[in-house]
């Protein structure tokens, strides 16, 4: 199991186009973001513009990390016959899954720590040391509803619908739940669904701990029971990932 | 003429291990088939399917497409389920940890890991079992040899066919399915990849493949069994195979062509000319010869063989059909 999670790994490691969408997008959009919105006094969830953007565009990436480490890579490799292959072998169709939710867990690390480098490097971000991996391993650990969503995508999707929705899934997240603009500015109604997604409920953790405040435990119960429920899905659908496909 | 029967070949291929009641390979049953039926929506892929598998045979599962040879060898898998009948690998139900850990299989559709190198994928699923074979020797089996190298997406068909049986054999099952192996393989590539094989048989391993190559099935496996529409047809080795069709043919030159009224000779079931060689399927050759002899005196040249597999095989599934 800890053989076939370290290949997971270094194939994502190896997609360079992969790599360059999930860290560079985040990147590039935190830098645009924090040079047109960087005089701006403080933003609305009190925390200065390069500070509040780069906690954004962190969750930001590492949602798109997951999200496309997991669906699309899942429906290519049930439509080719290698989730088939792989459980002939003794491993079990629950620790197939349990790698799969794992490696596309740790795809959000990459866009967090390079979010982070350049804030500190290119915006000069100062945060108390302990804040940095407290930030990074709470934005991480909160991507957990995305992962169980790729496995539902990869589920029943086929390789380039799953890409598709994927994307649709990803910036619906991102614009509804506040990670490119505050939701303050969006009409009321949409500010109440904001407030129902998990995109928006990752950034609130991130902002509480760069104010240097403890999260609040609803964001937190809030993410859960949408991996509870994505993960209830998963588990229903991903019986279709070893089928035939003819 | 040396008389086969179905019977004789069960007998010799059952000497392995006497009267001992064996549920987990080293013994006597790899594979037990018992009154499979299979339907997809109407149609019946696989009829009341009976079948016995022992420890150490090779064994050719022949038959057109549409047979239900993959069909059979996904529920030997755990692919799929049987709508009725039972079926045990090595005592064990298709698909549990137990036949998992025993049976390598090397599918149509198996797909491998893209984005990984050869050696790579093979070292990872090599330790997912207890006790592999060493890496190396699964590369020369496979004939992997100076490829370990290479991205999976990169390898040629043949190339990507001998790294699926590496897989499939890497991990030392004593049980290996193999469906359609040779399918999209030419003359020569067919040829070394069953070389290749007789590294894994020669260590007295369970093997079952599927095929409708019948030279291949005649050459590779020690035991046939043909299918056709879901039906388990015919059963024994290549040798019994001809003989339960019970027919021979009788070769000969004439001068003048034309086959007319040869059908009609005594133990003669048909009768059809390539030019001047006339070919006649025979129920009883003896007397099939006598009535020649006398119908035809420019028939020379004349040679009486065995029914070809190729001929025995359409003379049984012909029977199906009609």
């Amino acid at each position: 199991m800890r053989s076939y999670l370290a290949l997971e790994l270094r194939r994502s490691l190896r997609d360079r186009r992969y790599l360059l969408l999930v860290v560079g997008w985040p990147v590039a959009a935190y830098l645009l973001f924090s040079t047109v919105f960087g005089s701006a006094a403080d933003r609305a969830e009190g925390l200065p513009p390069a500070i509040g953007i780069m906690v954004a565009m962190a969750a930001f990436g590492a949602m798109g990390g997951v999200l496309m480490a997991s669906g699309p890579r899942l429906a290519i490799d049930r439509q080719i016959g290698w989730l088939r292959q792989l459980s002939l072998t003794p491993m079990s169709p629950a620790r197939i899954l349990a790698v799969r939710l794992i490696s596309a867990m740790a795809l959000s690390l990459p866009a967090i720590v390079l979010t982070f480098i350049t804030a500190a490097v290119v915006k000069n971000v100062t945060l108390p040391l302990w804040e940095w991996p407290v930030l990074a391993l709470l934005i991480s650990a909160g991507c957990l509803p995305f992962a169980a969503m790729g496995i539902v995508v990869g589920s029943v999707a086929d390789g380039d619908g799953a890409q598709g929705l994927t994307m649709v899934l990803y910036l619906v997240l991102a614009a509804l739940g506040g990670l490119w603009m505050p939701v303050q500015i969006l009409p009321s109604a949409m500010q109440t669904i904001a407030k129902t997604l998990p995109s928006y409920h990752l950034a609130q953790l991130g902002w509480y701990v760069a104010r240097g405040a403890a999260p609040a435990i609803g964001d937190g119960l809030i993410l859960l029971a949408w991996f509870a429920g994505a993960a209830l899905v998963a588990v229903a659908v991903s019986r279709r990932l070893t089928l035939r496909t003819a | 003429m040396t008389h086969h029967t179905s019977d004789s070949t069960a007998d010799a291929s059952r000497s392995g291990a006497p009267g001992l009641l064996v549920s987990d390979g080293d013994g006597s049953c790899a594979v037990r088939v018992d009154g499979v039926t299979r339907r997809f929506g109407a149609v019946l892929a696989v009829d009341n399917l009976s079948l016995t598998v022992r420890s150490g045979e090779t064994l050719a599962l022949l038959g057109p497409n549409g047979a239900g040879k993959t069909t059979t060898i996904s529920m030997l898998l755990g692919l799929s389920a049987p709508d009725a009948g039972t079926i045990e690998v090595f005592g064990a139900a298709p698909g549990s940890a137990a036949a998992h850990a025993g049976v390598g299989a090397m599918l149509q559709d198996g797909g491998m890991m893209p984005g990984v190198r050869v050696g790579e994928l093979l070292a990872m699923v090599r330790s997912l079992y207890s006790a592999p074979l060493p890496l190396d020797e699964a590369i020369d089996i496979a004939q992997l040899g100076g490829l370990e190298k290479r991205r999976v997406d990169r390898l040629s068909g043949g190339q990507s066919q001998r790294l699926r049986l590496a897989m499939a054999l890497v991990g030392d099952p004593k049980l290996l399915i193999l469906d359609e192996p040779t399918a999209a393989m030419d003359v020569e590539t067919r040829r070394s990849f069953w070389h290749a094989m007789e590294g894994f048989t020669a260590r007295g391993r369970t093997i079952l493949f599927s095929t409708h190559y019948l030279e291949e099935a005649d050459v590779a496996a020690d035991r046939i069994v043909m299918m056709a529409r879901g039906r388990l047809v015919a059963d024994g080795t290549p040798a019994a195979i001809k003989d339960s069709v019970g027919l021979r043919v009788i070769r000969f030159s004439v001068v003048q062509p034309g086959v007319a009224g040869l059908e009609a000779l005594p133990g003669v079931v048909s009768a059809n000319a390539h030019g001047n060689r006339v070919e006649l399927r025979c129920r009883d050759t003896d007397i099939a010869l006598r009535a020649l002899l006398a119908a035809r005196a420019d028939a020379h040249d004349i040679e009486v063989a065995g029914i070809g597999l190729e001929d025995a095989f359409i003379t049984i599934t012909d029977g199906i059909a009609a």
